[in-house]
């Protein structure tokens, strides 16, 4: 039923004009931002280069993709409940046999797929370069799993206010504030308390650096699996009133 | 005929404040309940409860011998529910949606398309397969929420006020439509038109404030009161005497409303006017049409 879910929610998302224009806006920033990395690259002297060109793009390509996401994920997200809530479709799920879970689990594959798109973006710029220089396959790999965790997790994060209001600009804005909190939560906070362990940045530094770290694979999943599960309560209390 | 559906004390409070009392109901195959009060009297409350939208304060929801609150998945199976707002999803095509529909509900494939075929057969979407929901008259757009309700073969279908907004023909193809869903189902409709109620349904429910003040068969029952007229001029209290009379009230001139006393006929009071000479020229009894009994029971209060 996730399957089906999920299927029929990344129709609906495709029907959209703003996932063609997010996803066009994504390939323009980001083919400027590799080719900017490579000029870079290129122009550098052999002994200034410190890094290689793998890393020089899993530090720039990957970063400027995880701002990227930063903004069109609450747009993807913001309608999956709030805007259902409002026109009263959702009456559809809530009506037919699927669990409360299976529908929280099924609608954030929907976007995850979407998000899949922008995610394989990066790794096939980095991938056309295969055939004229030796990459880090490694680097490039690491790094797309690094923005395939931040996306599920900045999903959750928007599925979860999407759930508590039917105004989608409300979802949108609540999302954003909380993704702008956890990613700045490093900058004021001692390095090995629990507030600086909570943001994500340094976590996904490690990804484009080529560096899989578990710890940090747990942090993503255990932040996913937190706000997925908030959402489930949160339509569980909307059926009980 | 097998029941369908029992609702057993299911009562709703919202932050403290009951908006429906505790309400008994049972649906057999063949039932077309209609759920008839005014606005705000909780009907939307309790079908959003009995289609599992809402979980009740209390009570239980048996349906097809599950539990609606504990087995949800096999009871929702049974139901389909066309809300008062249809959930249509108004940037798709009346195919796309309904497959998404029966795809939700668990159907397969090959079950899609012949469920698909039928639902729009049986409300008169043939043509509008290929159309945009949106582009759709709200008639049309009706039609379309009453086909996902139906659309995977429900035993109990759920219909808030779905002749709301439609033409006088439309709303004759819909009865047609849900006379024709109950002979192999149970239904529950709600509407606070009361011509509505009584030209579908063969049993009503009267909700006021949350409460049932009427729930019975919609046959228009007979009463002990009798319209009673007289040639002859006469006094009430005169009539009042007679041993088979209860009470007695004036209509008008010579015409009179009398009941009866338990276990007298009617037949015993017109012998005894004969017997007395006061040449009875009308004796009819007295019938409750739905709008008597709709307006006894939200401003008389009694059941």
């Amino acid at each position: 039923m996730i399957r089906r879910l999920a299927w029929v929610e990344w129709k609906r998302v495709m029907r959209t004009p703003l996932a063609w224009i997010t996803l066009a806006i994504s390939l323009c920033l980001l083919s400027w931002q590799f080719l900017g990395t490579l000029e870079a690259f290129v122009g550098m002297q052999p002994g200034d280069r410190t890094l290689g060109l793998t890393h020089h793009l899993g530090l720039q390509l990957f970063g400027l993709a995880a701002v990227v996401m930063f903004f069109i994920t609450p747009l993807l997200t913001m309608r999956l409940f709030s805007e259902t809530f409002r026109n009263g479709t959702y009456t559809l799920l809530s009506s037919a046999p699927i669990p409360v879970g299976k529908i929280v689990l099924g609608k954030a594959t929907g976007i995850l797929l979407l998000q899949c798109l922008f995610i394989l973006i990066p790794a096939s710029l980095c991938l056309t370069l295969a055939g004229s220089t030796t990459l880090d396959l490694g680097v490039i790999a690491a790094a797309t799993l690094g923005l395939l965790l931040l996306s599920a997790f900045y999903t959750a994060i928007g599925l979860y206010f999407s759930i508590l209001g039917e105004s989608t600009a409300v979802a949108a804005a609540g999302a954003y504030g909380l993704m702008l909190l956890l990613s700045l939560l490093d900058q004021h906070t001692e390095s090995d308390s629990f507030l600086h362990w909570l943001a994500w940045p340094s976590h996904y530094l490690n990804f484009q650096v080529g560096l899989v770290d578990s710890s940090d694979i747990a942090y993503f999943l255990l932040m996913t699996l937190f706000f997925l599960i908030l959402s489930h309560y949160r339509l569980e209390q909307r059926r009980s009133g | 005929m097998s029941t369908l559906l029992i609702a057993n004390q299911l009562q709703r409070s919202f932050h403290g404040r009951t908006v429906v009392e505790p309400l008994d109901l049972t649906l057999s195959q063949g039932d077309i309940l209609g759920l008839l009060g005014p606005n705000g009297a909780g009907k939307s409350t309790v079908m959003r409860m009995l289609c599992g939208d809402l979980a009740p304060s209390s009570g239980t929801v048996h349906i097809g011998g599950d539990d609606l609150l504990h087995q949800p998945l096999p009871c929702k199976r049974r139901i389909g529910f066309l809300p008062e707002r249809p959930p249509l999803h108004l940037d798709q095509t009346v195919d796309e949606y309904l497959v998404d529909c029966a795809y939700l509900r668990g159907l397969g494939r090959a079950d899609c398309k012949r469920s698909l075929l039928l639902s729009k057969r049986q409300c008169g979407l043939e043509s509008a397969g290929s159309r945009l929901i949106k582009k759709l008259s709200k008639g049309y757009q009706q039609r379309v929420g009453l086909a996902q309700a139906i659309i995977h073969d429900p035993q109990v279908v759920i219909l808030d006020e779905p002749t709301d907004g439609l033409d006088p023909a439309q709303i004759r193809q819909v009865r047609e439509l849900i006379q024709m869903l109950a002979e192999s189902r149970g239904v529950i409709l709600s509407s606070h038109i009361l011509s509505e109620i009584q030209a579908t349904c063969n049993r009503v429910m009267i909700l006021q404030d949350g409460r049932t003040v009427y729930s019975g068969s919609l046959s228009t029952a007979k009463t002990p009161c009798y319209r009673m007229g007289l040639e002859k001029e006469l006094d009430k209290n005169v009539l009042a005497a007679l041993p088979s009379v209860a009470s007695v009230e004036r209509l008008h001139t010579n015409y009179f409303r009398v009941t009866l006393q338990d276990g007298f006929s009617p037949s015993l009071l017109s012998r005894m006017i004969i017997e007395q000479g006061w040449e009875l020229i009308e004796l009819t009894p007295e019938t409750l049409t739905l709008e008597q009994r709709y307006l006894e029971a939200t401003t008389g209060g009694g059941s």
